[in-house]
């Protein structure tokens, strides 16, 4: 087993005051297990204080940290160098903001003008259902759940919305279709209609073209193209 | 000073809201249900709210179902006054306990995906501390959604928060409080994206900003977890309370910090040190790896000391292990799943065939910003400050007091956000006052101060220093020697750091900026709980000196500490509400100075 690895990093910068973007190339020797925020925390340390790069919890809760590395969205928190090197086969490495917000400065985008699409779902429970048990909870049997409760495992991170080959163009992306495909399976939402009409909109399901990347990269491993199916196939409907 | 210091616009809002988890959402959705239409803007630091530490509590949420024909909202009370080690206020545990099945309700009507018994219902679970009459037997007391109760929480109050219309600002400091004669008026933000700073004018101010877990080099608090808020408030001239109260964890997972939870002692792991001697038996002969917390947190703590440890060479941090080898496969993939999944995941290991690493990692900040049991702060025992509230972990109405039971903490954020939110319904036709015309002066001052050249001191490194200081000397073993190199060495931290030189010159996001300002934030902090520590000379709850391993009576009154210039404290005291003990009703003996005895 290889102790430490001599990685090459190709990172993408961009520098917001002169609007200037570039690829700089790090070299940096990082022990085996790293995670990828170790190995850009070193660099911040050894080599270049200035690269800025996002991150929060750093153990795959909140997904803040998505980066694209060697084409693929990823989540830098939980990828181990010995891991990465064994996934690509090389040790070199390059790093690109995710493409779904614009840039802030090198990795860190603007997650607040991703979440746009988001927060146009309404990611809560826009008409509530009548509770026969008025002061209690809802009763819901957990079969009943068993159908949407995987896609609320989702923490935006975005990395499903980057790999999809129609959310750059108008699509409002696969988590915003989930978020919403959960509520409509929720019994305790009634806007059942608007939700589906929205679904179905310009913005809508129909631009899905069915790839599946969002599944294959989910970082929570959900299987985030069943969600957008059965949206697509008017299970609701 | 340079023309980038200015204030870029000035904002006015009924309600301010620093920090945007799940207490600070809590009582934004409160006030807007209750008054449609009040212009809130919730501020946070991380890049969406969601992204908020909040959403990384796994276990559950504390609370008595009325339904429930064994557990008693007195029962809980109970648990957490001795858990506490005698130092919570009564009334605010009694407050928050009463007050807790109606939030799940609340929580649950508005969509979260609570795990579900067959009926329908919601599941309940036990968890360590939370008894039935009093101690005899364990309580089925946490509701959870599966292992991310947190981020149910987070993302329900996130959408309720968006629903009811509050404005947030992502990436944006609470660098500056606005206090005019007792009574805050608004903030000034230092927003990240655009480098920018506001001046915001509002009603009420209300401070949600979370721990400082980062004070410490192992921990599993998130990495904007720097105790803004707290200093923030020192600058003001305000106090801290029982910042000295910090809980460990005593098997963190090397490397992400992650608590490798206490399943894995319970179903038969073993603790072992480098020449794989199983040396709990020299520290708890009969309880072994059963012991409680803080005595494991210690016994690791101590063969780590005497050179018993394992240095992980590519973290650089020492641990010992667990060894879950002897384990069935069944113990391995039905009772401990989710860890497991843990050390193969950032850790590239199978425990099923090698050892495990773990060390203690901090886990909770126990102190915080004094408040009274409506989260309305205080600036001295007596009086607060109108118009200012904190709540959740920066907060401190103490009702963990020096130890915190699990599933607790996201009560306490939900509870008392949801008070703070009422509290400020009641006082919003108070008339705000009007912003002071030096808003932002000390802003500006501290900022252009870390721009200006300085020498080759770097930051990460005096960071990174402090951190493994404030881990050595002021974790889960506290002397009155290591406390007093603590506080020298962070003196001298504060020095190196007033030298250290930005490469990146640039206000707009610019990463390497903040992180200088939060190792201001963080050696403030750092330096109350050292001296806090040192003054405390009583073992208790989280706050372990092993030259005074007793608990004192003379000690039983919280820490109110001042600093408006580095390292100069001037200490307080507050004293603890005993008034279920003191009202004289049935079990009232329950509430006095208990022991603290499992």
């Amino acid at each position: 087993m290889k102790e430490s690895y001599s990685l090459v990093f190709n990172i993408k910068r961009f520098d917001p005051e002169k609007g200037k973007s570039w690829m700089q190339t790090y070299r940096i020797e990082a022990g085996r297990i790293l995670r990828f925020t170790d190995v850009l925390r070193k660099i911040n340390k050894e080599l270049d204080p200035t690269l800025a790069w996002n991150s929060s919890c750093e153990h795959a809760q909140c997904g803040s940290c998505s980066v694209v590395i060697n084409g693929r969205p990823m989540l830098a928190c939980e990828l181990l160098v010995e891991n990465a090197v064994e996934l690509f086969g090389t040790t070199v490495f390059t790093i690109e903001p995710i493409g779904v917000a614009p840039v802030l400065r090198d990795l860190v985008v603007d997650l607040e003008k991703a979440y746009d699409r988001v927060h146009r779902i309404r990611p809560f429970i826009i008409r509530p259902s009548q509770n026969p048990n008025q002061g209690q909870e809802y009763r819901i049997s957990p079969r009943a759940m068993e159908g949407y409760l995987e896609a609320t495992r989702c923490i935006n991170c975005f990395c499903c919305a980057t790999a999809c080959m129609s959310s750059h163009r108008g699509f409002m992306g696969p988590n915003a279709v989930m978020a919403s495909v959960v509520r409509i399976m929720d019994p305790r939402e009634d806007a059942t209609d608007e939700r589906l009409q929205q679904l179905y909109s310009e913005e809508g399901v129909y631009r899905c073209h069915t790839s599946k990347a969002c599944s294959h990269v989910c970082p929570k491993e959900i299987d985030v193209a069943h969600f957008v199916a059965l949206a697509k196939e008017g299970e609701f409907s | 000073m340079s023309k980038m210091f200015k204030l870029s616009s000035k904002i006015q809002c009924d309600v301010l809201i620093v920090g945007a988890g799940g207490a600070g959402l809590r009582c934004a959705a409160h006030i807007l249900e209750k008054r449609p239409g009040t212009k809130i803007i919730a501020v946070t630091k991380v890049s969406h709210p969601q992204k908020s530490h909040t959403s990384t509590a796994q276990g559950g949420l504390a609370a008595v179902d009325p339904q429930d024909r064994v557990d008693k909202p007195i029962y809980h009370m109970f648990d957490t006054w001795k858990g506490s080690d005698c130092m919570a206020d009564q009334a605010v545990v009694r407050k928050i306990v009463d007050a807790a099945w109606e939030e799940i309700v609340w929580l649950e009507n508005r969509g979260m995906h609570f795990t579900r018994d067959e009926e329908g219902r919601l599941s309940k679970r036990t968890f360590g501390g939370h008894t039935v009459r009093f101690g005899e037997a364990s309580a089925f007391r946490a509701v959870f959604e599966a292992d991310r109760t947190g981020k149910g929480i987070m993302d329900n109050v996130w959408g309720e928060a968006l629903k009811g219309g509050v404005a947030f600002l992502d990436q944006a400091l609470l660098t500056e409080l606005l206090i005019q004669n007792d009574r805050c008026v608004g903030a000034v933000l230092f927003k990240e994206k655009t480098g920018e700073f506001v001046a915001v004018s509002a009603g009420a101010t209300v401070l949600a900003t979370g721990g400082c877990g980062q004070v410490f080099r192992v921990t599993t608090n998130c990495r904007q977890n720097t105790g803004d808020a707290h200093a923030v408030a020192l600058q003001a001239g305000l106090p801290l309370m029982d910042m000295e109260a910090v809980q460990f964890h005593p098997t963190g997972i090397v490397g992400p910090g992650i608590l490798a939870s206490e399943t894995l002692r319970s179903v038969g792991g073993i603790l072992r040190n480098k020449d794989l001697e199983p040396f709990m038996a020299r520290y708890a002969p009969k309880m072994k790896e059963l012991a409680p917390r803080d005595l494991v947190a210690r016994a690791i703590e101590t063969e780590i000391r005497e050179g018993r440890g394992i240095l992980n060479p590519d973290h650089g941090i020492e641990h010992v292990w667990i060894d879950l080898r002897h384990l069935s496969d069944y113990v391995h993939s039905v009772q401990i799943p989710e860890v497991s999944g843990f050390f193969k995941q950032f850790m590239n290991l199978d425990p099923r065939t090698q050892l495990c690493p773990v060390r203690p990692s901090n886990h909770y900040q126990m102190g915080g910003i004094p408040t009274n049991a409506c989260g309305e702060v205080q600036r001295s025992p007596d009086a607060v400050v109108s118009g200012l509230y904190a709540a959740g972990e920066c907060g401190c109405a103490s009702f963990h007091g020096f130890n915190r039971l699990g599933t607790n903490s996201i009560l306490e954020l939900i509870t008392m956000g949801r008070f703070v939110g009422e509290r400020v319904l009641q006082a919003l036709s108070e008339a705000a006052g009007r912003l002071p015309a030096d808003a932002g002066d000390r802003t500006y001052a501290r900022f252009a101060g870390y721009l200006e050249n300085g020498n080759e001191e770097n930051i990460d490194q005096i960071r990174e220093d402090m951190r493994r200081m404030m881990t050595e000397n002021v974790g889960v073993f506290r002397t009155e020697e290591g406390l007093e190199t603590a506080i020298r060495s962070l003196a001298d931290s504060a020095e190196r750091v007033r030298s250290a030189a930005l490469r990146c010159r640039s206000l707009q996001m610019n990463q390497e900026l903040v992180q200088r300002w939060e190792l201001d934030n963080l050696l403030s902090v750092s330096m109350v709980i050292a001296q806090g520590a040192l003054r405390r000379r009583e073992s208790r709850g989280g706050h372990a000196r092993v030259d005074f391993p007793q608990r004192r009576d003379e000690f039983n009154s919280h820490t109110l500490a001042y600093m408006t210039e580095f390292g100069k404290i001037r200490f307080a005291s507050r004293s603890v509400d005993m008034s279920l003990f003191e009202a004289k009703a049935e079990n009232h003996e329950k509430f006095g100075l208990i022991e603290r005895k499992y």
